[in-house]
């Protein structure tokens, strides 16, 4: 199967949230009031109950004038995905549609995804049990993976009116990028193809009009060095080390009672 | 074991110094079993147990706690025995280095000739500073991982390397502390337990404690 991504341009993005709302809608995800932040902006930020939030920034061109820059922000589906490496449990994985998953049912609600993401995409959900009993289990944007599977396109894909969230083949939309980047090049001269090497490229690739850090995101973000440490050599070590004392003491046990034996068949007194 | 009962024997822990052990290593205990289904898959079945992952993260912060205990339990009730523990574990001498390679010979019931030690041997040494540098580690990254939202992204991001590593060699210690207790020097069970052990025993296994109270005997017969 050929590679599929998720195409954003942001410079074609009218602000008319039918992407949150359609988002909303198929995953039936309840929907979250809060208060007026002093800005055209529904909500502060991507939860766990509302995975896509349409971000309004506003910013000064530097002949006087005014961007109203919006970006259609969600989980970003990278390739090499910090909260995926983060999950001790393996709950979180990626599909054939390179789309980066949670599995619900071995998820235990720990967390530590939510630190690992520098996108702050996946947030922790609370529910509560038929014994009223409190749990929690890691929620964010899917890519509507269930949709792809039966060959339907993400439903803010479909729900976008002016083409501003594409979904397809992976080749064809970056070179379409490359193309609609050099037309907007001269409105926007810092604009950008995003799509971060340093984990190497994202499932949803964004074309923005300003510099990453003017939308919240970060410049270069990388596998972290932490991270690394962590689960390439910290845990496979410790268990190697438990591993280890653990014969270390069985021979121990063993060659101890062997000698024993032996000395005590010379007739030779131990002292303990 | 009937040996020691009949014999005479000397105070070695007093009760503030063994309730602080003892929490040390309930806690550690609790906090290592409401872990591992986390650690590894393979312990996944121990979930049910603590009534799902919500209730083993409960159990493991309730035993966080008490992991913090022992060191404020020691220095309140048996301030001696703690600068004694202080003051042992900053003594390197000639007869602490000499410990290791008998030790070696001893551990796999060789004949060894290991030579006069401390009040603490030189292997309880290196156990106390490991169990140190490892209890900091895992109650400073654990905070961390307890309170995120009070520290950076990138302390963050450190605190589970630093747990994980913590674990790794705190486990790996306790395991061969436990063992020498219960198999290889078993009779010091009862210092820990009951607060003294037999004469013997002080002598044959901490020399030159055993000559420290030798010396003090005249003078203040047998307290020490």
């Amino acid at each position: 199967m050929a590679e599929t991504i998720k195409l954003v341009d942001v410079t074609k993005c009218d602000g008319c949230r039918a992407c949150m709302v359609s988002c909303k809608n198929w995953n039936d995800l309840p929907s979250e009031m809060e208060d007026f932040h002093g800005s055209y902006q529904s909500h502060e930020k991507i939860t766990a109950n509302t995975w896509n939030v349409l971000t309004f920034n506003e910013q000064e061109r530097k002949d006087g004038g005014l961007d109203w820059l919006f970006r259609h922000s969600s989980c970003l589906h990278c390739t090499e995905a910090a909260c995926e490496k983060a999950c001790p449990e393996n709950a979180i994985s990626h599909t054939e549609f390179g789309s980066v998953v949670v599995d619900y049912d071995t998820c235990v609600g720990c967390g530590y995804c939510v630190q690992a993401c520098s996108f702050d995409a996946i947030n922790l959900a609370t529910y509560i049990d038929k014994n009223g009993k409190e749990f929690r289990k890691a929620q964010k944007c899917t890519q509507c993976t269930d949709r792809l599977e039966e060959g339907l396109q993400p439903a803010c894909a479909t729900a976008c009116h002016t083409g501003a969230i594409v979904y397809g083949d992976k080749d064809e939309l970056l070179s379409s990028a490359e193309d609609r980047l050099a037309q907007i090049k001269e409105r926007y001269p810092n604009a950008n193809i995003y799509n971060p090497q340093g984990i190497s490229g994202t499932n949803t690739v964004y074309i923005l009009a300003d510099k990453p850090t003017t939308y919240g995101l970060p410049e270069n973000p990388k596998v972290a060095l932490s991270q690394i440490v962590w689960k390439d050599y910290a845990q496979p070590i410790g268990k190697m080390m438990l591993g280890a004392t653990t014969m270390a003491v069985i021979g121990s046990f063993i060659a101890t009672n062997l000698n024993k034996k032996n000395h005590s068949s010379e007739g030779d007194q131990s002292h303990e | 074991m009937n040996k020691s009962g009949n014999q005479k024997t000397v105070k070695r822990f007093n009760l503030g110094f063994r309730i602080s052990h003892w929490v040390n290593a309930a806690a550690f205990f609790v906090l290592y079993i409401s872990a591992l289904p986390m650690y590894t898959e393979f312990f996944d079945w121990l979930y049910p147990v603590f009534g799902g992952p919500a209730g083993a993260r409960l159990v493991h912060r309730i035993a966080a706690v008490a992991f913090m205990l022992p060191l404020p339990i020691m220095i309140i009730f048996d301030w001696k025995g703690f600068s004694n523990w202080a003051k042992n574990i900053f003594s390197w001498k000639k007869h602490d280095l000499q410990f290791f390679p008998q030790f070696i010979k001893e551990f796999f019931g060789m004949k060894a000739k290991v030579p006069k030690q401390d009040f603490f041997n030189a292997g309880e040494k290196i156990n106390s500073w490991l169990m140190i540098i490892t209890t900091i580690m895992l109650i400073c990254s654990g905070l961390i991982m307890w309170f995120p939202q009070y520290f950076p992204y990138g302390i963050i991001m450190w605190a589970y390397p630093m747990h994980s590593i913590g674990l790794g060699l705190a486990a790996a210690v306790a395991i061969g502390h436990i063992y020498m207790s219960l198999v290889t020097a078993k009779p010091s069970m009862r210092g820990i337990i009951k607060g003294d052990v037999s004469e013997e025993y002080a002598k044959d296994h901490h020399g030159r404690w055993y000559d420290e109270l030798q010396a003090a005997k005249p003078k203040k017969k047998k307290h020490a």
